[in-house]
């Protein structure tokens, strides 16, 4: 199935998906062209990624048809749409880290039932690296190869099965500058071969570099349909990442004026896991927004903010006294409220009961009984309005919102003088959103210094006092009121060269 | 393109034990009553066919085994000595799987304690002190020594990232290797033909007035309600707990994880190098090099019977203790082998692991 450049080997046309309430795709098209490459862009939760995996058979859609090489797909599922030869490439790897690079190919895609000698195992491995200029070592078990040697196996994986439509979600946000350069230019020659691709990005750059045409999502709608990427400037494709205008209304920061304490929260120079040398300084009584696209280091801000992890370099420091790992409840005594962005996994013991949750991180040495400890939490729990049937729920039995509630009840309990919010919004409908932002708003009205990590711009835009964008492990800007879209758009998508950030 | 799952890190280690943690404390009262009691129940029954099998009125033997322990003239004492042991190391058993840390290395720790327990009482210019300095500093050695053994495979733990469940176990060979070297050189009695320690005597645990008992039940028992007391209400009984649900969170609000792991096996530790001078200066009165009969690996079963917690641990220990002491008897009389007890308690741990998957089906179904 060779096709001539510019054939349409993939027509998707008016899907929709939806998960529960939320509307993740809602009537969209994409056509993607054997020669060509194919930029799907959009921001956090614009349902790139559910698209791409209904083309690779992972989801179905609700309505809407799509059609492979011609022939309409009638059911989905992985392995048929791998048969029609179209691979994904997913964000998380799905290697078997203890097998090398050869036996994971084999284990993909077996030769009939008995397995093959080693020499015949590995080259296969060698013609494919040969045919394709991907090189990856087959000595060491793939858990033991870099990041983009474990992506260009994926990548071979997905040719060994001879893909003609390969789909990839985010191949370079893991990868260093010249690796996603050296995948961007293999990119090129697959397609220069008669193979569609669809790669997934946020990094404009790569864009502009690598792909032909390009389509923009945002909440589940086209705003950009299929046009060639000739066509768009760096600016005008992130403000159609970031869209025009506020979608909604959201807790403002209120005029906080005045009474500012400098320097509460001061990170200097902090290099661990993506990040790149981070200095920021947040005064007391002042909102921080850091906004940016999930997975540019904005994990890695959260564990040395919230001293879960020793920093190589760099320090943080809180009111001039530095916060050192290794001991989380003196975090919480100098001062520093921290609320995870994974909240079930750093901020709930899910199986323990909800007073139990509340003495996470100072719980007395002797505790009262149970019943007394539940019966104590009974009117914090009503100031905070975490609705449950009392403090001997489980937290696992909570609904988001009621626990982050619950979250925000422990950490911002007792005036903090600092607080690291991450995502506190996420997940949660609006009007449980809506009062979280209120509760952050209110500490910063009492002093505090907030640090918040954000994926809703719309949001930052209305609470934070100051903007910076977290890009490639690097700290862009920062923005300050009234806000320009385009240009805190542009430093997401890693365009702004200002690192001047204090 | 297949889809693999990979192991999560920080997984605990699979097994039984795995199940164990998680059910034996989330459960709700069928899992923490019902189930050990309906499985101690089936096994005997199991048990009953088994010996009627072997020609003997299964109602007789185990009115027998009732009679022995209750009626005999020590019964109730010796069921009181044989659980000593089996509370100890079930004790810190328990607290352990409760953080999710599955050492199953208390027999090692206990021949470590017994080992270290013995040198320090018969060593020269001490076995001479008088009896109370030295029945104390005896066991104070011995808990030491233990927590020490089994701090090691902690470590390994949280340093390497090693599983406790191998190199706790891996470590019960080396503290056999150990004794055997203790009583033929290390602290082997000059006067003695056969390898063996020098006598505790003085050293040697006084009997509870009354009883053929030595007092280290007295400590066994004073020792469960300090268990149960830390677990319910102090600080470090909820950083356990905490531990065992999810280890994320209690590092990034309360304490680093990795020091409630040291400090898990430093208690189980201290208690299994206990028991095993509670036993050395209790029962046998000498080390041998025939020491080691099993009490570490049966007090695994008498932690997970009695559902891991204090108060469970020692009714399951004095439990299976009487029937231990029960049978031998039976045995005397009867004919009936008394390698039944073995038996009856592998089917226990059978008929519990079925009530468990049982008790999580129905939970989940619901």
């Amino acid at each position: 199935m060779v096709a001539a450049n510019g054939t349409s080997m993939v027509e998707m046309r008016g899907i929709h998906r939806r998960f529960g309430e939320t509307h993740a795709l809602r009537g969209v098209d994409l056509t993607l062209r054997a020669g060509e490459i194919h930029a799907l862009l959009g921001s956090n939760g614009a349902g790139k990624t559910t698209l791409v995996r209904i083309l690779a058979g992972l989801d179905r859609p609700d309505e809407g048809t799509v059609s492979v090489g011609g022939s309409l797909v009638e059911r989905f599922d992985p392995k048929r749409m791998r048969a029609m030869g179209v691979a994904l490439v997913q964000q998380h790897f799905t290697l078997v880290p203890t097998l090398t690079a050869s036996e994971n190919l084999v284990l993909a895609r077996p030769d009939g039932w008995r397995r093959g000698t080693g020499r015949s195992e590995s080259s296969r491995l060698a013609q494919l690296i040969e045919r394709t200029g991907l090189s990856v070592r087959d000595d060491v078990p793939a858990g033991r190869l870099s990041v983009g040697e474990q992506q260009r196996l994926e990548l071979l994986r997905a040719l060994d099965a001879d893909a003609r439509v390969l789909l990839l979600d985010e191949p370079t946000a893991v990868l260093t500058d010249q690796e996603a350069e050296s995948l961007l230019s293999v990119c090129r020659t697959l397609a220069a071969e008669g193979r569609a691709l669809a790669f997934i990005s946020h990094r404009l750059a790569e864009v502009f570099d690598g792909s032909d045409r390009v389509t923009v999502l945002a909440e589940g709608r086209e705003v950009v349909r299929d046009e060639p990427v000739s066509s768009h400037t760096r600016s005008s494709l992130a403000s159609a990442m970031i869209g025009h205008e506020s979608s909604g209304t959201f807790t403002d920061r209120g005029g906080r004026e005045g009474n500012r304490v400098d320097g509460r929260l001061v990170l200097s120079g902090i290099a661990v896991g993506r990040l790149k040398s981070i200095d920021l300084s947040v005064a007391g009584g002042e909102i921080v927004g850091v906004a940016g696209v999930d997975g540019n280091g904005q994990s890695d801000l959260e564990a040395a903010v919230s001293a879960r992890v020793a920093m190589k370099v760099g320090r943080v420091e809180l009111d001039g006294l530095a916060l050192i790992p290794g001991n989380p409840r003196r975090r919480r005594t100098r001062g520093l409220a921290y609320i995870p962005s994974d909240r079930y996994q750093f901020g709930l013991v899910g199986s323990m009961d909800l007073s139990d949750n509340l003495d996470l991180g100072r719980v007395p040495r002797w505790r009262r009984s149970r019943s007394k400890r539940r019966a104590g939490r009974v009117d914090e729990l009503a100031l905070w309005d975490v609705r449950t049937s009392g403090p001997g729920a489980r937290a696992s039995s909570l609904s988001g919102g009621n626990a982050q509630k619950l979250v925000l009840a422990r950490e911002l309990d007792g005036t903090p003088k600092a607080v690291l919010a991450c995502y506190p919004t996420r997940g949660l409908d609006p009007g449980a959103a809506d009062s979280v932002a209120a509760r952050l708003v209110r500490c910063a009205n009492e002093g505090a210094a907030v640090l918040w990590i954000g994926a809703e711009l719309d949001e930052l835009l209305a609470v934070a006092d100051r903007i910076v964008v977290l890009a490639g492990g690097r700290l862009l800007g920062p923005f300050f009121p009234p806000y320009d879209r385009a240009a805190i758009g542009l430093a997401m998508a890693g365009e702004s060269h200002e690192v001047n950030v204090r | 393109m297949s889809v693999v799952a990979t192991e999560q890190p920080g997984t605990p280690p699979g097994g039984f034990l795995a199940g164990v943690g998680r059910r034996a404390t989330s459960g709700g009262v069928a899992s923490q009553i019902v189930v050990p009691v309906a499985a101690v129940v089936a096994a005997l029954v199991v048990g009953g066919v088994l010996i009627a099998l072997d020609g003997t009125n299964a109602f007789s033997a185990y009115r027998e085994v009732l009679r022995a322990v209750f009626v005999g003239k020590r019964g109730l004492s010796d069921t009181a000595t044989a659980a000593t042991p089996l509370i100890l190391v079930g004790l810190g058993y328990s607290i352990a799987y409760r953080a999710r840390v599955f050492t199953i290395g208390g027999e090692g720790q206990y021949l470590i304690g017994a080992i270290a327990g013995t040198a320090w009482v018969t060593a020269g210019g001490i076995r001479t002190w008088p009896g109370f300095p030295l029945v104390l500093t005896g066991l104070i050695a011995a808990a030491l020594a233990g927590a020490a053994w089994s701090g090691i495979a902690g470590w390994l733990e949280v340093r390497f990232g090693a599983n406790v469940v191998i190199s706790s176990l891996m470590l019960v060979y080396v503290a056999g290797s150990v004794l055997q070297w203790a009583v033929r050189t290390g602290i082997r009695d000059p006067a003695s033909f056969v390898p063996n320690s020098r006598p505790l005597l003085a050293a040697q645990l006084p009997r509870l007035p009354g009883t053929s008992t030595h007092v280290g039940f007295a400590i066994a028992m004073v020792l469960v309600p300090i268990a149960a007391v830390f677990m319910a209400r102090h600080r470090g009984g909820f950083r356990v707990v905490a531990t065992g649900f999810n280890p994320n969170a209690l590092d990034a609000n309360e304490i680093s994880k990795k020091k409630i792991v040291m400090l898990v096996m430093v208690i189980a530790g201290a208690l299994a190098g206990l028991a095993g001078m509670v036993e050395t200066a209790g029962s046998t009165g000498r080390l041998g090099a025939a020491a080691s009969v099993g009490f570490g690996f049966e007090a695994i079963i008498v932690a997970m019977v009695g559902r891991l917690h204090p108060i469970g641990v020692a009714v399951a220990a004095l439990g299976l203790a009487g029937l231990t002491i029960g049978f031998e008897s039976t045995q005397r009389v009867l004919e009936v082998p008394s390698t039944l007890v073995g038996v009856i308690t592998a089917l226990i741990v059978v008929f519990v692991v079925i009530g468990d998957a049982l008790a999580n089906r129905g939970r989940e179904g619901r």
